[in-house]
């Protein structure tokens, strides 16, 4: 045993570098909170920012050693690199913005710095995953600790209502979740990757256990992505939950959720995915038209850009659509060799970028306007007049809310415009009709709330706004959003590389 | 009669499909949390049945991981609602309606 597992977990140490600082940084991170009596209040954001940074240096200064680690129960590869860079940033990001909201609330959260850290280790862990099991622990790993970030708000019961419907919720697609790898593990006889695609090719597999799993397992992914009719949660927990999570939350966990939804579908092509792909079309068209109706319809910008981040699971799930769309070819290998494929599943690894981006940055504005103790600003009519009191946040909302809209210059039309062009490749005419015409429906929400900021007179009790430190990093954040909105190119074939790149 | 493996996974189905019913019907927010574990518990039936039917300890492991993630779970989810109770003095889903649109 120990013969076995020493020298391996020690050969590669070096892969697994980052994974470990974080987990490691989470455990200092709380042991120092614990017992440091004369810590300062800023202390401890400090030392997760090291670690995050740390994490990332060493992510990029190392020479890549990609290939399976643990025995096979991880895959290190640019896939997982590209998404452990989202996701330290992110993290970079909503340390910065919390530490903000805690000032500005009185109210501090210690728990929240070691949380966040073992919730990026869960996602770490869910974008390198080539085994069911460490599917199952990263999504837990990320969930569990995000519970607890948007319901642990001492004395906001609203926290504590969102965050118990996040659970109560999020356990019940988990049992989905895991009811599908059972019968996935029947199938196969084994939980690795490896042992799926194996059976996959066998002689004859047993496509009735096969669908099942693959149905349920989709249940349970399209839970955390927020895909209708799983978004049930979605509103309610982005509202309840303090804006610097809810920005963590519409970021950090959708792209965890995609990124190993992708995973999971290149995985089964072109057995189940076919099984399941007119339902998924489906899904993908009510997603996306049923979260800009009911964005529509909302007071609460919280809620509105909940009701958004579903119509963008909805762009992003056109994208999954498209890679495994029967256009795109009839094999893992050639899906992800063929142009069409390899332009859906770029697009989707350039839009997540665009998205979080301009949504940490309207988050971190959203967290830093309201008068604190858990209100955010929240109501869009008391955006009146925002751009004579704070100029800097007004511009930095403005560019925010157009790059959701997709407007021109910003990244999300680029996001947008090399996702339909995908679409359109594939010959899936009406779906990319539908998503366009979705994206000019939100125009109109995302526009109200400017309208608000530029045009309006100041009525009483209107928002403003002074944490500099995130008013400066959100929009560095938009600065970000023109700059890569202006050059895309080279990012666009860096995210078809990683994609390519993608192995089982 | 033998039992076969048809026969756990009926069981572990029965099982599962009792805890959803009772997710979806019940609105005592500790009941919820029962059923949900109930669903959990009732995967470990079909890994155990897999595992003995392939001859591998894969499905054995998960259900190991299994129960410490559905324990976590437990725990968190009374924490929050011993929060919640503090407040409103009950644990009926209907009443918790400040997020309500």
């Amino acid at each position: 045993m120990n013969e076995f597992f020493i020298p391996a977990v020690g050969s590669q140490a070096g892969p697994l570098l980052p994974y470990l600082i974080v987990a490691a940084g989470g455990l200092l991170v709380m042991l120092v909170d614990s017992f440091v009596k004369t810590l300062k209040k800023d202390h401890l954001s400090y030392l997760t920012l090291f670690v995050l940074l740390g994490a990332i240096l060493v992510q990029i200064t190392r020479v890549p050693q990609d290939g399976p680690v643990l025995g096979g129960m991880m895959l290190i590869g640019a896939y997982a690199r590209f998404f452990n860079f989202l996701f330290l940033g992110v993290g970079v990001m909503t340390t910065i913005f919390a530490t903000g909201g805690f000032d500005r609330d009185g109210l501090y959260r210690p728990e929240f710095y070691p949380l966040l850290l073992f919730s990026i280790l869960g996602m770490m862990v869910l974008a390198a995953a080539n085994d069911l099991l460490t599917v199952f622990l990263g999504i837990e790993t990320m969930s569990l600790s995000v519970y607890v970030l948007a319901g642990g708000v001492h004395g906001n019961v609203r926290s504590s209502e969102a965050g118990f419907k996040y659970l109560v919720l999020g356990g019940f697609s988990s049992a989905f979740l895991l009811m599908g790898m059972a019968l996935l593990y029947g199938f196969a006889g084994g939980t690795g990757f490896a042992d799926l695609t194996a059976a996959l090719r066998g002689d004859s597999p047993d496509i009735t256990l096969l669908t099942l799993g693959s149905g349920l397992v989709l249940v349970g992914m399209g839970f955390k992505v927020a895909m209708v009719p799983f978004h049930m949660w979605t509103p309610d927990v982005y509202e309840g939950a303090p804006s610097y999570i809810t920005g963590f939350m519409a970021t950090a966990v959708k792209a965890a959720g995609f990124a190993i939804l992708v995973r999971f579908v290149l995985l089964l092509q072109p057995q189940t995915a076919f099984a399941w792909y007119p339902v998924l079309t489906a899904l993908t068209v009510i997603t996306m038209t049923l979260g800009n109706l009911v964005a529509l319809a909302q007071s609460n910008i919280k809620r509105m850009l909940a009701w958004s981040s579903i119509a963008h699971a909805g762009y992003l799930l056109l994208g999954v659509v498209t890679m495994i769309s029967p256009a795109a070819g009839d094999s893992e290998m050639m899906l992800r060799s063929s142009e069409i494929g390899g332009s859906a599943g770029s697009a989707i690894l350039f839009y997540l970028i665009a998205y979080t981006l301009m949504n940490l940055a309207a988050f971190g504005i959203i967290n830093i306007l309201g008068k604190g103790r858990g209100e955010d600003g929240e109501e869009i009519h008391r955006y009146a007049g925002l751009y004579h009191r704070n100029p800097v946040a007004a511009a930095t909302l403005t560019v925010a809310l157009l790059s959701l809209a997709g407007i021109p210059p910003m990244v999300g039309f680029m996001g947008k415009f090399y996702l339909f062009s995908a679409v359109v490749r594939a010959g899936l005419i009406p779906l990319a009709i539908i998503g366009v015409v979705n994206s000019l429906i939100s125009v109109y929400y995302y526009l109200r709330v400017m309208v608000m900021m530029y045009m309006k007179d100041e009525e009483e009790d209107t928002y403003s706004g002074t944490e500099w430190v995130s008013v400066v990093t959100s929009g560095m954040l938009a600065l970000l959003v023109i700059y890569l909105g202006i050059q895309p190119n080279a990012f666009q074939r860096a995210a078809e590389v990683i994609f390519r790149q993608i192995t089982f | 009669m033998e039992i076969t493996l048809s026969h756990y996974l009926l069981l572990a189905g029965a099982v599962f499909t009792t805890g959803m019913v009772g997710f979806v019907i019940r609105r005592n927010a500790i009941v919820m949390l029962m059923c949900v574990e109930l669903m959990l518990s009732s995967t470990n039936i079909v890994f155990a049945a897999f595992s003995r039917f392939h001859g591998n300890a894969d499905g054995h492991v998960f259900v190991l991981m299994n129960f410490a993630v559905a324990a976590a779970e437990a725990a968190i989810g009374l924490a929050i609602l011993v929060e919640i109770f503090r407040r409103r003095r009950t644990v009926n889903v209907d009443d918790f309606k400040t997020l309500m649109e």
